[in-house]
């Protein structure tokens, strides 16, 4: 393991953070709200750290960067962000226990959009803006954020890339790795502009576009307002929202390809087909069970119905309503739909609808076998064979993922939290969603629960942000092997 | 009219054998000094030891005073290389290729036809497929082949003991089911050829062929108890070129297939080239695996295997374990009497299959397409009528037909007719005659097909 290009590389991420607070310390200064103290000491707090890392290995450039450094710069790169990024709130007096300002900048960096601030609208702006732009950057990733702008970064990126972006069957956009880092994030840009401008045209002030915007394309969740989107009451407003989140929750490549003027590559690949049928199926049921139950009208069923289960399958948590008014169906339907997720390669979290796919499709094969003792046959999708090793490391995955599930939940329900919101609770952070059901609801947030339980879940989310694998590789005894 | 083959195998063989029974000049070119050999003692043709890229060994063929080349040797790049030169020596001259490799056809469509000027490319495993496919749609057929671009269809079957019309003359046949148009076009009795007239009766256990208008096909085999749904179950021994084209064309269809390989490798790569078709990985000739692949419940098997001895096993041990049709894949002629004689009624011989789209091609001309029947005893032919032959403008009783011929069917447009004694034939018409070898020649004569053919 090279330590000293590990650090400088994690020095340099932290100056990136420290110029992205730039932004929110300028908006305290004109807003005039409060914010500028706590936002300038955290800049110049994050810029020196990073100087610290970075200059006595300036010099250092990597030999080599294997799977052990990629790994490494990632999970510490991550944790190093977050730390930086929970100091405007804690310095700020926005959230005085460390424990808080930790778990929100976890939240934000993760894009799971789960808050323990009670009063949102009584945070100054700037922080605010502070707590959506982590959501931005990490929607997605700062890892490929730096690769794009940092210019040198050729040798190892792809280590870098796969460690951030554990997509099942990683595709390269472009020849060289920062050419495809820039792509993402151009697209990613594009996407951002756009929402930003349709929601000013409602009554939105743009810094509220801004943020809700910041919110939606990273399937993150954190809103300036109380009442999350549901504050707005405008369909307008809660249209735009669900067509963003639908393309975050859609993977980017397909975005690229249908930028550069290949129509119809959404319904060709056959992740976004099930993607979107998904959520078309799981809307018309949850119609169904609202109507004359909780809503009177057709319409307004459906309106709440779609927004809700977007909102959750995309692994945002938005809100419009509190679901845990509704009836069982519908609560059952978004529970299950916090294990799915999005699609790979997209902003949002949870399994991933193509691990779903190829281990059904797996399963089914065993089935066959059965019957056939003789047969010989192979998981595809989309016309294309998925190799073996990439079926094992797929049910490697699904294995853990259930393991940390139960495991998580049983810490946090020993923290003293009632059943049903530890386990919504663990479910809603590890697959990065936000609000969970019981005292985690979408009228409730995460601030009552224990400081303990606070930490498991923060380490949850970072292990569904990053996927398991490149999180837990680093608890093993080997991996620290020479 | 001089044709030049390259290639002494079966397929240049058998054209060969063709072309000299019909007095044509053919000289045959081929390295292999023993295949010339044995050509040479059984036909009169001559022959030139060497290789068939070779421009010298095609010039001294003759090939600029030829009408027609042919390019069947076993190897596709040696058939190209062929035929490239032959475009240089000899632009005008027609050309045939016969090439198995689809990467080289499907490139782009009409690739080789311009730029080597290839007038006819002849893929032998997809006659054949298409020749397994029309045996699947008419499972009780055993020869299908069609005219008049696919609207008039020659079946021939075996006449079992329980139909309707057994026992009964053809004209009492006629009579029975006026509406019914059809006609029987030949016979074959204990392997012989019968050329049918109005007094002969249909006995069980005949090899009737019948022309008929294409959608009146199901009925007409209902009328003689040959009729049966497409099989849905349906096995595939051996995963080569072939099977793996079969079943990707029954693949499109809503049939439960299963194909059954022994190399493991070819198994991983059949199963990632096939989407719905369940691959198995065994021994065709295994039983256990047979068994375990519930063969008895099979409607159709076919062996595909490129090793015809492989095939005749695999098909006798599915007869035998009670699959209820077979179809099984020969290449050697000689092995054809056999076949039938070991009670294997469905067989497809992808030479035989080339040689009849070969024979096909070069009779064009006022010949529009012939076809094979029972080995080589007799053909269909599709001819057009001229004004000048004597076939026009009188009824067909008072024509003087060499024996042994006989016109089945007269297309007039979009009309199709199926003669009687009173019928007569226009200028331009379509005609679909059947001939007995022997008579084919004076048959061209009258026909007056020759003087324009080539």
């Amino acid at each position: 393991m090279q330590w000293s290009y590990v650090l400088k590389f994690t020095g340099l991420l932290l100056w990136c953070i420290s110029l992205f607070m730039i932004g929110s310390l300028i908006t305290s200064l004109i807003l005039k709200d409060g914010g500028s103290k706590a936002l300038s000491l955290s800049t110049l707090i994050s810029f020196f750290t990073g100087s610290i890392l970075f200059f006595p290995f300036r010099k250092e450039s990597p030999r080599v960067i294997g799977h052990r450094e990629g790994v490494a710069i990632v999970t510490l790169g991550w944790f190093g962000a977050t730390l930086m990024g929970s100091l405007p709130f804690f310095l700020g007096g926005v959230l005085p226990s460390f424990t808080d300002a930790f778990f929100e900048s976890m939240s934000g960096f993760t894009t799971t959009g789960a808050s323990v601030l009670v009063d949102i609208e009584s945070v100054p702006k700037s922080i605010l803006l502070w707590r959506s732009t982590t959501h931005w950057l990490g929607g997605m990733g700062i890892i490929v954020l730096s690769l794009a702008i940092l210019p040198f970064l050729g040798v190892g990126g792809m280590q870098l890339y796969k460690a951030e972006v554990p997509s099942p069957v990683p595709d390269k956009l472009k020849p060289r790795i920062r050419d495809t880092a820039m792509a993402l994030w151009k697209i990613y840009l594009l996407f951002t502009i756009l929402e930003v401008a349709l929601l000013t045209a409602s009554d939105m002030t743009f810094l509220d576009a801004l943020c809700h915007t910041f919110g939606t394309l990273a399937t993150g969740g954190f809103s300036t307002k109380n009442a999350s989107i549901g504050h707005y009451q405008s369909l307008y407003v809660e249209i735009i929202v669900m067509l963003f989140m639908l393309i975050a929750g859609i993977n980017f490549s397909l975005h690229y390809q249908f930028v550069r003027g290949r129509m119809g590559t959404f319904i060709r690949d056959s992740e976004c087909k099930l993607f979107l049928l998904t959520v078309l199926i799981f809307i018309i049921l949850c119609t169904l069970s609202l109507w004359k139950s909780s809503y009177s009208s057709f319409g307004e069923a459906f309106r709440y119905a779609s927004f809700q289960v977007i909102s959750i399958i995309t692994t945002t948590g938005y809100a419009t309503a509190d679901y845990e008014l509704w009836p069982g169906l519908p609560q059952a339907i978004l529970l299950f739909s916090m294990f799915i997720g999005a699609s790979a390669g997209s902003t949002g979290g949870g399994i991933k609808f193509i691990r779903l796919m190829i281990l059904l499709r797996h399963a089914y094969k065993e089935l066959e076998r059965i019957i056939h003792p003789h047969v010989v046959t192979q998981v595809k999708l989309g016309g294309k064979v998925i190799p073996q090793d990439v079926i094992s490391s797929m049910w490697g995955f699904f294995v853990l993922y259930l393991g940390i599930f139960v495991v998580a939940s049983w810490l946090v329900a020993a923290s003293g939290v009632d059943m049903i919101t530890a386990f919504s609770s663990v479910a809603a952070t590890l697959g990065n969603i936000g609000p969970g059901f019981g005292s985690v609801g979408p009228a409730e947030n995460y601030a009552s629960l224990p400081e303990v339980a606070k930490w498991v879940l923060s380490f949850c989310m970072l292990l569904g942000r990053l996927e398991i694998y490149t999180v837990i590789v680093l608890l093993m005894p080997e991996f620290w092997k020479k | 009219m001089r044709f030049v083959i390259v290639g002494a195998g079966e397929v240049g063989f058998h054209i060969a054998q063709k072309l000299s029974s019909e007095n044509k000049d053919v000289t045959l070119i081929d390295k292999n000094a023993e295949a010339l050999r044995r050509i040479t003692e059984h036909l009169d043709v001559q022959a030139i030891e060497g290789s068939g890229c070779d421009p010298h060994i095609l010039k001294e063929a003759g090939l600029g005073e030829a009408e027609t080349f042919l390019a069947v040797t076993d190897s596709d790049e040696t058939n190209l290389i062929a035929c490239f030169f032959a475009n240089l020596i000899a632009p005008n001259v027609k050309k045939l290729a016969r090439i198995r490799n689809e990467a080289y056809t499907h490139f782009q469509p009409g690739l080789l036809e311009r730029h080597l000027k290839i007038d006819k490319i002849i893929n032998p495993d997809r006659e054949l497929v298409a020749t397994i496919e029309r045996f699947i749609m008419l499972p009780d057929a055993e020869d299908v082949s069609e005219f008049a671009d696919g609207r008039i269809q020659l079946i021939g079957f075996r006449l079992s003991e329980g139909s309707e019309v057994t026992g009964m003359s053809l004209a009492e046949i006629r009579q029975r089911h006026e509406g019914l148009r059809f006609v029987v076009g030949a016979i074959f009795r204990n392997e012989t050829l019968i050329v049918p007239k109005g007094d002969n009766r249909i006995e069980a256990g005949d090899f009737i062929y019948v022309v008929c208008e294409r959608k009146l096909v199901k009925q007409i085999l209902r009328l003689f108890g040959c009729y049966s749904d497409m099989p849905r179950n349906i096995l595939i021994i051996g995963g080569g070129k072939i099977g793996l084209l079969t079943a990707k064309l029954l693949e499109t269809r809503d049939l439960h297939i299963r194909i059954l390989e022994k190399d493991r490798k070819r198994c991983d790569h059949l199963s990632e080239l096939l989407n719905r078709t369940l691959v198995i990985h065994g021994d065709g000739t295994d039983q256990q695996i047979l068994e375990e692949e519930n063969i008895s419940r099979m409607e159709l098997v076919l062996t595909l295997t490129g090793d015809e001895e492989t095939n005749i096993l695999c098909s006798l041990l599915a007869k035998r374990l009670g699959a209820q049709r077979i179809i099984t894949r020969i290449s050697k002629f000689s092995y054809m009497p056999i076949v039938y004689a070991i009670g294997l009624t469905h067989v497809v011989n992808p030479r035989l299959s080339a040689i009849n789209s070969i024979l096909h091609y070069i009779r064009r001309g006022k010949i529009l397409s012939a076809v094979t029947l029972r080995g080589e005893e007799a053909e269909v032919l599709e001819v057009e009528a001229m004004k000048d032959s004597d076939l026009v403008g009188r009824p067909l009783r008072d024509l003087k037909f060499p024996r042994g011929a006989l016109v089945l069917a007269v297309i007039r447009a979009k009309e199709i007719i199926i003669p009687t004694g009173e019928t007569a034939i226009h200028p331009s018409d379509r005609v679909i005659i059947l001939a007995e070898r022997k008579a084919i020649p004076r048959l061209e004569n009258q026909l007056s097909v020759r003087v324009r053919s080539f």
